[in-house]
């Protein structure tokens, strides 16, 4: 009885990870404070959503993060590559992003950064065309101060 | 027929709407292409309705006909003679094919009427839809150069405005109602939009193609105006924002948030992903026609877009009074 | 012919195995029946969700994303849940009793298509369950499904369903036009075919050349989404409007394959109740014939707004009002048999067939004015279109549908329904339905919008939104009544025997239930009502044998008898089957080598379903060379 229940319990904790992982939250919540650390619990909420990692991937291309971090770049800028220079955990990538971009770093708004965050992290795991996917369909998207039109 | 019975079609359908003469509806046609259009739907409602009446009639009879007769315990007839019948079949089926003949004569002529229409272009626009507004771009005719706006067109009556039509992310579709029909704007595609407005005053136009979460907050406002008034408008749109200002505005609109995504011209303030606020004030309506411009309006959707439009790329930005308070004047003084 | 007079050969193994082991085109119709049933309720009550957000402006009882995951699954329900297995089940139903057969041709595969049917079933509405649900309407438009503007598994879900329910569709289809092509009665040549088994025919053709399209289509945004193909993307030389050509080509005969069989149901009650064979049956084959190859070249009258060449539309404007000439015509036959007949009885099933006329020719003139292109560009995308849809689909495939339920319900159960409360489930129905849909016809054409989850007080739409809702709420309430209907009728309604109606087509010449083997004979026709041409009593051809399963087959065009094929009896493997297919399509959205991997238990299963059971033949047509 213990086991079949436990099996259960399992299978809806397992059901219930399955949709926070799809859950999409539209509506108006407050803005969000800096992560308090590495193991911020809000951070599942925002790395283990597709729709928040979605999102972070869009305003990568938005704010024109291509421009120095794009597909094809070697070296310390390429976040793919799995050697983070200034820490990998959620409240180092969110500092990084933060503070090391001069003006825009800090014009970025605090829930856009914790998306930002959860995709940067998510990175070097993410299959590179799956990056390259979100990319292409982007494409007629504005990046930054440049936009040259919509695709035709 | 057309104008008298169109009008007489038209009453009556106000007469059951009500809301007939609106900003937003094909039914109160301001413009070359809508009217064509209307006086096409008035033929069809005549012609259908002729035929539903027929068929309805025929249906009737039938069923008191056969009334009079013995009901269920009746043998079947199997070996029926058809009377009058395959003549009326053969009347039927010619009354349909005529009326569908003269439905798609009828549409053949009101396509190609437009399609003339759409060779008469003058000014050069550029509207692209976005997630979840529309970008407007004017050629200036003098200096080439091109004007942004957002969410707000303005259209010189009695000429005919050749709108190129293109999608920075996904399908959506213009459709300004009372001036003429839609046209999806699909990425990679190149579409375009003749508008031939004919009547000065207000109208609103709506996105017209399941495009997300905020499809239903994807209107613009349309202006038709005089010529001159036009131009003035165009000219007035032209000029970048004044210089100077509160310092606690600047510090969050030129150098702060804002400047992140939107753009004022004349200012730091150079982002393209957002709607260009140069001449926010000048505007009609907020966030794509959901909200009437006014201090109030913009200062809440700074404070918090998503309690207004669910789903906007637009972050709350958290502001003390103070700030939002300048950062209200400092957007509503830019007309 | 009594019920108790049951072939053992023919009888089904007991209980749970009994169950899921059934090849009996019976039992797995009524279940398939029974399933669909429950999913309209539950697409309707989506649908009344919907119209109490929209009774009034900014109501605020639903947020976007629950609204758009209401009208994406109210759609893909109906149209693919609903609409085209409801009526493929009323087929594999009917068509071996109308044919006096005693199998439908590929009776295991009549279960395999149910499996997958539920497949369908759980593959959308688990997921829905867990809060996963797909949320782009019911033909998901790239590049909105695209890889970057719909992230996660919504989008494949959606597309994987299709998948199962294609397969379902393109499995019965198969079925029903195999028996009706090679396994009638003697004497019913094409000719003097039943205009039902006609209309069964022609719909299961064009299932076949049809669903493929939508097929290809989900797999292609699949792939796109999965493995980096740019079939819509633009930045890699893909187009978007690839999607809609081919998600068209098949959405347009698709809503073709779901009203064709309610001509079907039409041409049957007609003659029945007014007691004469069909006007114009040539003339209805005809018009039937052409809806089925017209279907296929009307596709783009979807798409008038992309901004195709306007000669292009204009073709499709001459072909999407040619079509209706047919239909028009067969309108005009019904009428006329009606007219024509030896006096009517109000009873419900005819009652349906008035409301249809009704209804169903509104929608028609109201696809006529949208078939204009240059007006369907005011017209498209707003209620008027959705005012026109609901009109075809509700008039003229649900209100034949819940006639066709009424007529043979005493056919399939042995008792009948009350009569006084189907007769106002109708008029709740009927009424509650234009109530509901006609308004929206006005809204429309004032300006508002499909799939908008909101609208504010100013645009004046209001009045005529609840007024919708209101005749929604009505028609639902209707519906409820007919299914108790159904259910207390099945325990206390009143005892049918074989022939109720006094109906001209073969069913009626067995028992009610029929026994499951049918007919203890084959019946011999020798016109398209055989139960009146011959009122003494049907000739019938003896030598079926009682001890094994065997049917009869005959030759295409004059239904000669040819021979006797043995007809598999009760098997797991399509149960098996089934559950391998399913464990691929649902792992095919994680990752592509479940397409690898899954295939080996599907054809492990497959061999087994196919082993043959008996030597090779040496004699007679089947007849090869000795070994």
């Amino acid at each position: 009885m213990g086991k079949a229940r436990g099996r259960m319990l399992l299978g809806v904790l397992f059901a219930l990870a399955a949709c926070s992982k799809e859950s999409r939250d539209l509506e108006a919540s407050q803005p969000m404070t800096t992560p308090s650390g590495p193991s911020d619990p809000r951070a599942v909420a925002f790395t283990g959503n597709a729709f928040q990692v979605s999102q972070g991937g869009r305003y990568f291309s938005w704010y024109g993060c291509s421009s120095c971090h794009g597909d094809d770049v070697t070296g310390p800028l390429d976040l793919g590559d799995r050697r983070w220079l200034h820490g990998n955990s959620i409240d180092q990538v969110y500092a990084s992003i933060a503070g090391r971009h001069g003006r825009l770093g800090g014009q970025i708004q605090s829930e856009q950064l914790w998306q930002l965050s959860a995709y940067v992290q998510q990175l070097p795991s993410l299959a590179p065309e799956r990056r390259r996917r979100q990319d292409n369909d982007q494409k007629g998207e504005p990046q930054g101060a440049q936009w040259g039109g919509p695709l035709r | 027929m057309g104008r008298t019975a169109a009008m007489i079609r038209t009453l009556f359908l106000c007469f059951l709407l009500g809301g007939c003469a609106g900003v937003q509806t094909p039914l109160d046609p301001a413009g070359l292409q809508s009217a064509q259009l209307l006086s096409l739907f008035g033929l069809m409602l005549w012609v259908c309705g002729v035929a539903y009446v027929l068929v309805l009639g025929f249906l009737g009879w039938s069923l008191w006909r056969a009334r009079r007769r013995i009901a269920a315990e009746t043998a079947p007839e199997v070996n029926p003679v058809h009377r009058g019948l395959s003549r009326g079949l053969w009347g039927w089926t010619a009354f349909v094919a005529t009326g569908l003949l003269l439905l798609a004569i009828a549409s053949f002529l009101t396509d190609w009427t437009l399609a003339r229409a759409e060779r008469r272009g003058a000014i050069e626009v550029s509207v692209t839809g976005h997630q979840w507004w529309w970008r407007i771009q004017y050629r200036d005719p003098a200096s080439g150069q091109w004007i942004e706006t957002a969410n707000e067109l303005h259209l010189p009556q009695d000429r005919t405005t050749l709108i190129r039509l293109g999608a920075a992310d996904v399908i959506h579709s213009f459709w300004i109602p009372n001036v003429a029909g839609k046209m999806d704007v699909i990425p990679g595609r190149a579409n375009q939009l003749a508008l031939t407005p004919r009547r000065a005053g207000w109208f609103r136009g709506q996105c017209a193609e399941f495009c997300g979460p905020q499809h239903a907050h994807m209107a613009l406002d349309v202006k038709v105006e005089s010529p001159a008034e036009f131009t003035a408008w165009l000219a007035a749109q032209a000029k970048p924002a004044a210089a100077g200002g509160d310092p606690t505005a600047l510090a969050v609109v030129t150098a702060g948030p804002c400047a992140a995504c939107h753009m004022i011209r004349g200012t730091d303030a150079k982002g393209r992903v957002g709607p260009d606020l140069t001449h926010l004030a000048s505007r009609r309506s907020l966030a794509a026609g959901t909200l009437p411009m006014s201090r109030g309006a913009v200062q809440g959707w700074v404070a918090q877009p998503r309690a207004i439009k669910p789903g906007t790329m637009m972050p709350p930005v958290p502001l003390s009074g103070p700030q939002a308070d300048a950062v209200s004047r400092y957007l509503m003084a830019l007309k | 012919m009594s019920p108790d007079n049951t072939l053992p050969a023919w009888t089904d193994p007991p209980g749970l195995w009994g169950f899921l082991t059934t090849v009996d085109h019976k039992r797995i119709a009524a279940r398939y029946v029974v399933t669909t049933i429950a999913m309209m309720f539950l697409a309707g009550m989506l649908a009344l969700d919907m119209r109490l957000q929209l009774s009034g402006p900014d109501m605020g009882r639903m947020g976007p994303q629950e609204y758009n995951e209401s009208f994406s699954l109210h759609g893909s329900t109906m149209m693919f849940l609903v609409a085209v297995p409801v009526m493929e089940a009323m087929g594999l139903w009917l068509v071996p009793l109308m044919l006096g057969q005693r199998n439908v041709a590929f009776p295991r595969l009549s279960a395999f298509s149910y499996w997958l049917y539920l497949g369908g079933i759980l593959m959308l509405w688990v997921p829905h369950a867990l809060g996963i649900t797909p949320d782009l309407g019911w033909f998901e438009y790239a590049p909105l499904s695209g890889p970057a503007y719909s992230p996660g598994h919504r989008a494949d879900i959606w597309a994987q369903m299709i998948t199962f329910t294609e397969v379902a569709a393109l499995a019965a289809s198969v079925n029903l036009a195999a028996t009706i092509l090679k396994m009638r009665p003697p004497g019913m040549s094409l000719a003097r075919m039943p205009m039902f088994l006609w209309a069964m025919l022609i719909a299961s053709l064009m299932t076949i050349f049809a669903l493929p399209a939508v097929m290809l289509v989900t797999s292609m945004l699949i792939a796109d989404r999965m493995v980096s193909t740019h079939f819509f993307n633009v930045a890699g030389g893909g187009d978007p409007l690839l999607f809609q050509h081919l998600f068209w080509f098949f959405g347009h005969p698709e809503v073709y394959i779901i009203f064709i069989p309610a001509v079907g149901f039409v041409s049957s009650i007609v003659e029945t109740f007014a007691r004469r064979p069909l006007f114009g049956y040539r003339f209805m084959v005809l018009a039937l014939v052409a809806i089925g190859v017209l279907a296929f070249g009307l596709w783009v009258h979807h798409m008038f707004a992309v901004g195709l060449p306007r000669i292009g539309n204009a073709f499709y404007t001459a072909a999407s009002m040619l079509i209706a000439l047919p239909a028009g015509i067969q309108i005009f036959c019904w009428i006329a048999t009606l007219w024509d007949g030896r006096g009517i009885r109000f009873a419900t099933p005819l009652l349906w067939v008035i409301g249809f006329i009704i209804t169903f020719v509104i929608g028609g003139l109201t696809g006529v004015m949208a078939a204009a292109a240059p007006l369907d560009l005011q017209l498209t995308d707003t209620y008027f279109i959705v005012a026109h849809f609901h009109y075809v689909l509700v008039g003229g495939a649900m209100f034949p549908l819940f006639g066709a339920f009424a007529y043979w319900y005493p056919k399939a159960t042995g008792r009948l329904m009350s009569e006084r409360w189907g007769k106002i489930a109708f008029a709740l129905i009927f009424g509650g339905f234009n109530l509901g849909f006609f308004p929206m016809h006005l809204l429309g054409l004032m300006g508002m919008p499909r799939r908008i989850y909101t609208y504010g007080p100013e645009m004046g739409w209001g009045t005529l939104n609840l007024v919708a809702t209101i005749g929604v709420a009505i028609a639902i309430l209707g519906g409820v009544i007919f299914v108790a209907n159904a259910w207390i009728s099945y325990w206390r309604g009143r005892p049918a025997g074989a022939d109720p109606w006094g109906g001209p087509t073969l069913e009626w010449a067995t028992s009610s239930p029929p026994p499951p083997h049918n007919f203890d004979w084959v019946p011999v026709v020798e016109g398209f009502t055989p139960l009146w041409d011959a009122p003494e009593g049907l000739p019938v051809m003896t030598g079926l044998p009682e001890d094994r399963r065997k049917v009869m087959i005959t030759s295409a065009s004059t239904a000669t008898a040819e021979y006797l094929q043995g007809s598999p009896g009760p098997s797991i493997w399509p149960l098996i089957a089934g559950l391998a297919v399913s464990v691929m399509f649902v792992g095919s959205i994680f990752t592509p080598w479940a397409v690898a991997i899954g295939a080996v238990p599907i054809g492990a299963a497959l061999t087994a379903w196919f082993w043959p059971k008996r030597k090779r033949a040496t004699t007679g047509p089947l007849g090869g060379r000795p070994a």
